[in-house]
């Protein structure tokens, strides 16, 4: 009967305020209600969210409009949309946590008066990445929490948030948990906090540097894990490289444990490994100021290591490789065992 | 060999939980039985799960030596068959890393892929009816994956898997992308020569991007599966995918890359008209490819078509398609054999569920579909002005690119590079490849290209000759003039295709040395 008179369409903000309505009934879980009736509601909020995930998206037939986006956008950070969505995503089905994850990832970028409203929330609520973070300990929640704590990550503020509370201690094991759509993503989400926002990372490194790198070498380079090693050096190798991280290398090619970890990592039987290790031990062959125990070791190890790189190629032609690799060879080569005074 | 079979002390520690049952996380649990696929570099397995009252899983073992190192590819899909759920979409029980592989664990079916049925059991093709109801359940699949946001962009008979009970699933998202994956790292169009969209050329801009701005791109990649879909239907009517018909000079590019076999097959059903195919049948596969995928129809729309009105059920498949067909290992081991003796053939494409790994793309201007023979036939530049009565339909699709083939191991083209890519080239190579072969084919190729301007020269200049009093002989000379520079043009480029593929090889060849 009520297709007879189609009901007037719902506005955006209209969604937003019955969405959140629902999700408030279902935070509450009230015990009173039957089944049915609960089952009624679940149903409407998964439409909901559906709904709110075609204008966000857009659809086969037709694009997102801008000015709705902003009106959603507007209204989900009025009030506190975003936490209650957040919370309730474990009793939601798959299906409509799918679409949930794909809202709250959108809504990141939404810009309402050229502001990144988000951004403004996520600061006021900060405690929700606490909740996010968690969620990689809970194997049906970790994809979608993961999902979207990568999004709110693309916030500076937010970021440092997280890179400076206790959770990145727990990443390193996060990493490592034995279920590979968790690990990984947990993987990406750790390399997204290290990489995007340079000065951000360049600041937390120095900070934080004794336990940080401590941690990543027992944990992640001597790791037993086969794709542990591998993510862990070639993040190494990128962090390093980059210029904003530069006092943070410095220092990281000074130490003794760190070159020992790196030279048992370029005696590996995966080349992959090897490559990226290299790309790191170039670092301590070329910094002019090496300290002697670091010399010694080299010394030392001199003709292992030019053997080593006599028929150390990479598997397509790499000039730049090569490049590297006839400079570290000269330097390991010139090198004189020194005695300080 | 990297693993053997293990026995013993399973702990039933951790499992996953992202399954309706929980499979165990530990190789020492499972018991490798049989190999059913290979490719270049993942192994798929029959296996047994020990703690599970031994039931029989697949394992696709998947090298992650040959995985670039951030290993988003491998994340998406192992993401996207853990939280896809269709009955007819191949999901993950599980995956964990057992030292350099990784294990996905996942039903198994033991049916194997429609491509290893038909080279096994049906040379022909499939009868309509079955082809229809196959058709049907995958429609079914890409309408929820679409839906979802994902695009398969692999659709082919060999990712198609069947049950012993006839149900029938699409496997393989190792090249699947999300339109909602916010690092887009992946071009939707994989083509590095396409103008069309790339995807990648966005990955390292601020992240801010409208949606708008991905979501534009999306119809275009949907409409790209439906365009495989129709592929498919044609491998499955014929029992070859199109082409083969063609003479060898102008099938030689795809030859190059190993997917068609090539036999006369194709010719012989031409001949003989042993086929017929209802209008039904042949008006939805030319839906699918038509040449502007904005009128293709969407997976959705496409349910509705007369041709999957009157479907059967899966017992139908069973009883036509399954009974008599010999065991998945049987076929695999059968069909290495084959590709031993036959070095044209595809190479590691018999798998099981995963496909071959090659980075390969090729490089037709469009294709015609004929209608009335139900066929496909690649245009290449200098057929153009010729086909238009004859054909059905004229079909070009985005540039020069057509088909865009990617393995599980999903080396991203030009995306972002980084001082870590080095492996990316490796990880795409294909089996060996004979480099005199090869080169004789192509000096052929050219040759062919040179008589088939003169022949289009001469068409030019008789066609002139008819509209001579219209126009002065100056007048049809420029134009003529400017048909062949126009020509030339497209061959050149042609030209510059075959030798970035002869390059690529090349590359191959030395990585393989």
């Amino acid at each position: 009967m009520k297709a007879l008179f189609k009901s007037k369409p719902k506005t955006p903000a209209d969604l937003v305020r019955q969405t959140r309505d629902l999700l408030i009934f279902v935070d509450r879980g009230g015990p009173d209600t039957k089944e049915s009736k609960r089952d009624e509601k679940m149903a409407e909020l998964s439409k909901l969210i559906r709904d709110l995930k075609q204008v966000l998206y857009g659809d086969s037939e037709s694009e997102p409009v801008a000015e709705a986006c902003a009106q959603l956008t507007q209204e989900f950070f009025r009030e506190n949309t975003l936490r209650l969505l957040i919370v309730c995503l474990p009793k939601l089905n798959l299906e409509t946590r799918k679409d949930a994850t794909q809202v709250v990832a959108n809504l990141q970028r939404q810009q309402v008066q050229s502001r990144l409203i988000a951004c403004d929330y996520l600061e006021k609520n900060i405690d929700l990445m606490d909740i996010l973070v968690a969620g990689y300990e809970n194997t049906d929640l970790a994809l979608h929490y993961g999902a979207m704590l990568r999004e709110c990550i693309r916030h500076q503020s937010v970021a440092r948030y997280v890179l400076e509370s206790e959770h990145m201690k727990k990443f390193f094991d996060y990493i490592q948990l034995p279920n590979f759509d968790i690990a990984s993503d947990a993987a990406a989400t750790f390399k997204e906090l290290l990489t995007r926002h340079k000065s951000t990372v360049a600041e937390f490194l120095s900070k934080n540097y004794d336990w940080f790198f401590a941690e990543y070498n027992s944990k992640l380079l001597e790791s037993t894990n086969y794709i542990t090693r591998r993510q862990a050096v070639k993040l190494l190798g990128d962090i390093l490289l980059d210029r904003s991280n530069s006092a943070v290398m410095t220092r990281y090619v000074c130490s003794r444990d760190n070159l020992r970890i790196l030279m048992n990592l370029l005696r590996e039987s995966s080349k992959s490994i090897q490559i990226e290790a290299f790309h790191v031990f170039k670092l301590f062959a070329a910094n002019q100021h090496k300290p002697p125990d670091i010399v010694g070791i080299l010394v030392t190890n001199r003709s292992k290591l030019l053997r080593l790189f006599a028929d150390f190629k990479t598997d397509k032609e790499d000039e730049q490789f090569e490049a590297d690799k006839a400079q570290v060879v000269k330097e390991i080569a010139a090198l004189e065992p020194k005695e300080r005074p | 060999m990297a693993m053997e079979e293990r026995e013993g002390e399973c702990q039933r520690k951790p499992v996953s939980s992202s399954t309706d049952q929980y499979y165990p996380l530990d190789a020492n649990c499972y018991k490798i039985v049989d190999e059913i696929g290979r490719g270049v570099s993942a192994i798929v397995y029959k296996a047994i799960c020990i703690p599970m009252d031994s039931s029989v899983v697949a394992i696709k073992a998947i090298d992650l030596e040959k995985s670039r190192a951030d290993f988003d590819s491998v994340r998406r899909e192992a993401k996207t068959m853990t939280l896809l759920r269709h009955p007819n979409i191949l999901r993950a029980h599980c995956s964990f890393t057992v030292d350099r592989r990784l294990w996905v664990v996942m039903p198994f079916m033991s049916g194997g892929s429609l491509q290893s049925i038909i080279a096994s059991s049906f040379p022909d093709g499939l009868p309509e009816p079955c082809i229809a109801t196959v058709l049907k359940e995958i429609l079914s699949a890409l309408s929820y994956l679409h839906g979802q946001g994902h695009l398969h962009r692999d659709i082919k008979a060999g990712n198609i898997l069947v049950d012993s009970n006839g149900s029938v699933k699409l496997a393989d998202f190792g090249v699947s992308a999300s339109i909602y994956e916010s690092n887009l790292t992946y071009g939707l169009g994989r083509s590095s020569s396409s103008s069309s969209l790339r995807l990648t050329d966005f990955t390292g801009t601020p992240y801010w991007m409208a949606p708008e701005v991905i979501h534009s791109h999306t119809g275009y990649g949907f409409k790209a599966d439906i365009w495989s879909f129709g592929i498919t239907a044609l491998e499955l009517a014929h029992g070859r995918p199109p082409l083969s018909d063609l003479p060898p000079s102008k099938s030689l590019i795809m030859k190059i890359t190993k997917r068609f076999r090539f036999s006369d097959h194709y010719e012989k059903t031409k001949d003989s008209k042993k086929k017929r195919f209802s209008k039904s049948f042949k008006d939805m596969v030319g839906l699918c490819l038509d040449q502007d995928p904005s009128k293709r129809p969407s997976a959705e729309k496409l349910l509705k078509h007369p041709f999957f009105k009157n479907c059967k059920g899966p017992d139908f498949l069973v009883k036509n398609v399954l009974q008599g067909l010999p065991a998945v290992e049987q076929r695999f081991k059968g069909a290495k054999i084959h590709s031993k003796n036959d070095e044209d053939d595809e190479d590691g494409d018999d798998d099981y569920s995963s496909s071959g790994e090659n980075v390969k793309q090729r490089r037709i201007s469009g294709w015609n579909f004929n209608e009335e023979g139900f066929e496909l036939d690649p245009v290449f530049p200098s057929d153009q002005q010729e086909t238009d009565d004859n054909m059905g339909k004229q079909v070009t699709f985005g540039g020069e690119i057509v088909i865009q083939e990617k393995g599980s191991d999903g080396s991203p083209q030009g995306s972002n590079s980084s001082p870590g890519q080095h492996e990316t080239q490796a990880a795409s190579t294909g089996g060996g490849i004979d480099m005199g072969v090869v080169l004789g084919s192509l000096l052929f190729l050219r040759r062919s290209l040179d008589d088939q301007r003169q022949q289009v020269a001469q068409m030019i200049a008789s066609i002139g000759g008819e509209d001579s009093l219209e126009t002065s002989r100056e007048d049809q000379l420029m134009q003529a003039i400017e048909k062949l520079r126009t020509e030339v043009e497209s061959e050149r480029k042609k030209r510059a295709a075959v030798e970035m593929e002869l390059e690529f090889l090349k590359l191959q060849l030395s990585n393989e040395c």
